[in-house]
């Protein structure tokens, strides 16, 4: 049913502002009825700044017909906290409008800003679950999350992590769990990274491999752990040639790691064997990516000429 | 999906054009409602889409023209800046306690900008010494750029390179990319905001929206542009070094992962193919029995192909002067055959009906790959070059950017 205020005894004290505009207009909407009038309603209210609970009511209305209206977030925000709102029933009525508009970015910043008003987190890890049941990949679920951790001191934590695990379970190919698990990790860390830290994110992203030798996400975190650790790609050369072998051409398992060892060859100067993983990609595993492989093979000469 | 073999690869000019002048002159449908708050965005693509296509002269008439360009003014606010929308705006109620719910807007300054010059306005009316100085309030602390500012003064919006790739676009516009004080405002703080994408770079040689986040093509297209527009991209081996600080650390590596983005998953449920059960055996897909005629773009690692990737994907390494390192040809056929649409437009995948935003994307990127009947492209400020050589020649600008020479 829609919903309107020019017949409604509580709205009758405001004239509404209607939008204005004339003449030949850009990118008109033919907006609904509805929405027309609220907007007209809401015009009003911010151009007295009025904060009230019918003005909760109205944003709440406006939010349920365009939720990616910025504006409107933000005079709610801040007639919460005109009113000395109780945040906490904010965030219960927020939870089934964040899982109805599974891809609006303002409700994340709006969740944010009162989260970080109340100053907990608790029960936000069990909200972001729910939000991951519907969609696994949601950047602005993940952007969330990643702030809860550092807003919270959640770094080196290890629910956090053991969390992202059980994530990788579901879907070894979720890039975003691999992603977290490397800022859970890494991004709170302060000097270098030790052995046995370096030797267990590994061991963690070569078992993934097992599972599934085509998956570009751990190889691409295994070069970022070296990279991270100050560790030369070769550390890991005798892993990638479990999955790529040059003495056997016909038994490649991962274009990934052709192409991981294409730069230890040339890490270690062995620009022929370079050639001949690169070789293999161009023309035989990976050609969609021809160009690209031809352009390394071309860089080597020219480095080597440089050289 | 896939077209005959006789209508295969083809760009269905008139069928744009009048998609684009249906978007032009008649209200859009209500499902654009979610976009009403960034209403200057969708009339930037309308307008440049059709200069793209060469039809924005035929499409409007004086009369038109002249009320759009009041249109956009109308959206300028008195104290620098535009709004996105008219939607915000109370008109003679407006007063200095109410301001702060109708402020100016990044994307909304950028695209106002734009759309005058797509208009042929020179930009005289735009109040720039109180933009410039309104976009230097805009810039946080930390290098980053908000939406619009809000209670107390506080920068709203993500810390994310979109608002600062449009933020680097309206500074270029409006002083060119020379640095420190112009007619007495003082240059952003080009300097941190360099920090800032460098901080966003990942350890898969993306780009993402803040550190340590995961690396998305937006956001590595945004930070690029936003570079170029700076000039604060990698010095070419033909260049003299510097001192300036400049963005994208690790250029092998970004150039990696940009191309990791092209993609054989065109369509929804074929993500795991093959994964699940770890048996992957990439000769088995890669040689023989897949189609290799299109190649798709994704938009972040493991997602599957979408219209809009395509601009997002290649702009930047159009931008990096490396576009020769995907093969153009493939992608082309995929946006013409797989996600072009019989009405006109491009939607999102195969089969979808078009929208404003895919079907612009779309266009776009075709033009930046020198399709014959559009104008050339200028993937960072992601308008045609006769539109960017207007920018340049505007005269009051030239005085400035000569000036500093
Ligand atoms: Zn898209």
């Amino acid at each position: 049913m829609p919903r309107f205020y020019h017949d409604d005894p509580a709205w009758s004290d405001v004239t509404p502002i209607p939008q204005l505009e004339s003449g030949q207009v850009l990118a008109g909407i033919s907006y609904t009825a509805e929405y027309s009038e609220a907007m007209s309603y809401l015009r009003a209210v911010m151009a007295a700044n009025e904060y009230s609970t019918r003005v909760l009511d109205l944003t709440e209305h406006i939010i349920s017909l365009n939720p990616a209206h910025y504006t409107v977030w933000l005079y709610r925000a801040q007639t919460l906290s005109a009113l000395n709102r109780n945040l906490r029933e904010e965030i219960k009525w927020l939870n089934p409008t964040a899982l109805k508009h599974l891809k609006n970015y303002q409700i994340w910043h709006h969740r944010q800003t009162i989260i970080d008003r109340l100053g907990s987190c608790d029960g936000e890890q069990e909200f972001v679950e729910q939000m991951l049941e519907k969609d696994a990949k949601n950047y602005h679920v993940w952007s969330y999350r990643q702030w809860v951790v550092r807003r919270f001191g959640l770094f080196g934590d290890e629910g956090e992590r053991k969390w992202c695990e059980g994530m990788m379970e579901r879907d070894v190919r979720n890039n975003s769990v691999w992603n977290h698990r490397f800022f859970v990790v890494f991004g709170g860390l302060k000097g270098e990274v030790e052995e046995g830290l370096l030797k267990r994110e590994l061991e963690y992203a070569q078992d993934a491999v097992r599972k599934a030798p085509q998956n570009e996400c751990p190889w691409n975190y295994i070069r970022g752990v070296l990279r991270q650790a100050k560790k030369p790609m070769s550390t890991v050369k005798e892993f990638a040639k479990e999955f790529a072998d040059l003495e056997k051409p016909d038994e490649v398992r991962s274009t990934h790691a052709l192409d991981l060892l294409a730069d230890i060859y040339e890490e270690e100067k062995k620009n022929d064997e370079a050639k001949t993983a690169l070789d293999l990609l161009a023309n035989k595993y990976d050609p969609i990516r021809a160009k690209y492989w031809e352009y390394r093979a071309r860089s080597l000469d020219s480095a080597a000429v440089e050289a | 999906m896939a077209p005959d073999a006789e209508e295969s690869g083809i760009l269905k000019i008139s069928k744009h054009v009048s998609y684009w002048r249906r978007n032009l002159k008649t209200y859009l449908p209500h499902h654009y409602t979610g976009t009403d708050s960034n209403r200057m965005l969708l009339a930037f693509f309308i307008l440049s889409a059709l200069d793209l296509l060469g039809d924005l002269d035929a499409a409007l008439t004086d009369e038109e023209r002249h009320e759009y360009v009041e249109w956009v003014y109308n959206c300028q606010i008195p104290d620098g800046g535009f709004r996105p929308s008219p939607g915000t705006y109370v008109g003679t109620a407006r007063n200095q306690q109410n301001a702060v719910w109708d402020p100016a807007h990044i994307p909304g300054t950028f695209f106002s900008l734009l759309v005058l010059v797509l208009l042929g306005d020179d930009l005289k009316r735009v109040k720039r010494k109180e933009t410039l100085i309104w976009l230097n309030r805009m810039q946080r602390p930390d290098g980053s750029f908000g939406e619009t500012i809000g209670q107390a003064g506080r920068v709203e919006g993500g810390n994310d390179t979109r608002f600062g790739y449009m933020a680097t676009g309206i500074r270029w516009i409006l002083r060119g990319d020379i640095e420190g004080h112009v007619d007495d405002v003082p240059d952003i703080d080009v300097d941190k905001f360099v920090q800032c994408v460098r901080d966003s770079e990942t350890y898969d040689g993306g780009i993402s929206e803040a550190p340590f986040h995961e690396a998305h093509a937006g956001f590595a297209c945004c930070a690029v542009s936003a570079l170029a527009l700076l000039d604060r991209l990698p010095v070419q081996t033909s260049q003299q070094k510097d001192q300036r600080l400049r963005g994208i650390t690790d250029l092998p590596s970004t150039l990696h992962w940009l191309v990791s983005r092209q993609t054989l998953t065109l369509e929804e449920g074929e993500e795991d193919e093959g994964e699940q059960n770890g048996d992957a055996n990439p000769s088995k897909g890669a040689q023989s029995q897949q189609d290799l005629s299109m190649v798709g773009m994704n938009g972040r690692c493991n997602k599957i192909a979408d219209t809009c990737y395509a601009y997002w994907v290649c702009a930047p390494l159009d931008v990096l002067g490396h576009l020769h390192l995907v093969d153009t040809q493939r992608i082309r056929l995929w946006l013409l055959d797989m996600t072009q649409h019989f009405i006109g437009g491009f939607g999102k995948l195969p089969g979808d009906p078009p929208d404003i935003y895919h079907s612009y994307l779309g266009l776009f990127t075709l033009a930046m790959f020198g399709e014959p009947r559009l104008k050339e492209a200028d993937a960072a400020l992601c308008i045609s070059k006769a539109a960017k050589e207007r920018i340049e020649s505007l005269p009051w600008r030239k005085a400035i950017v000569e000036q500093k020479i």
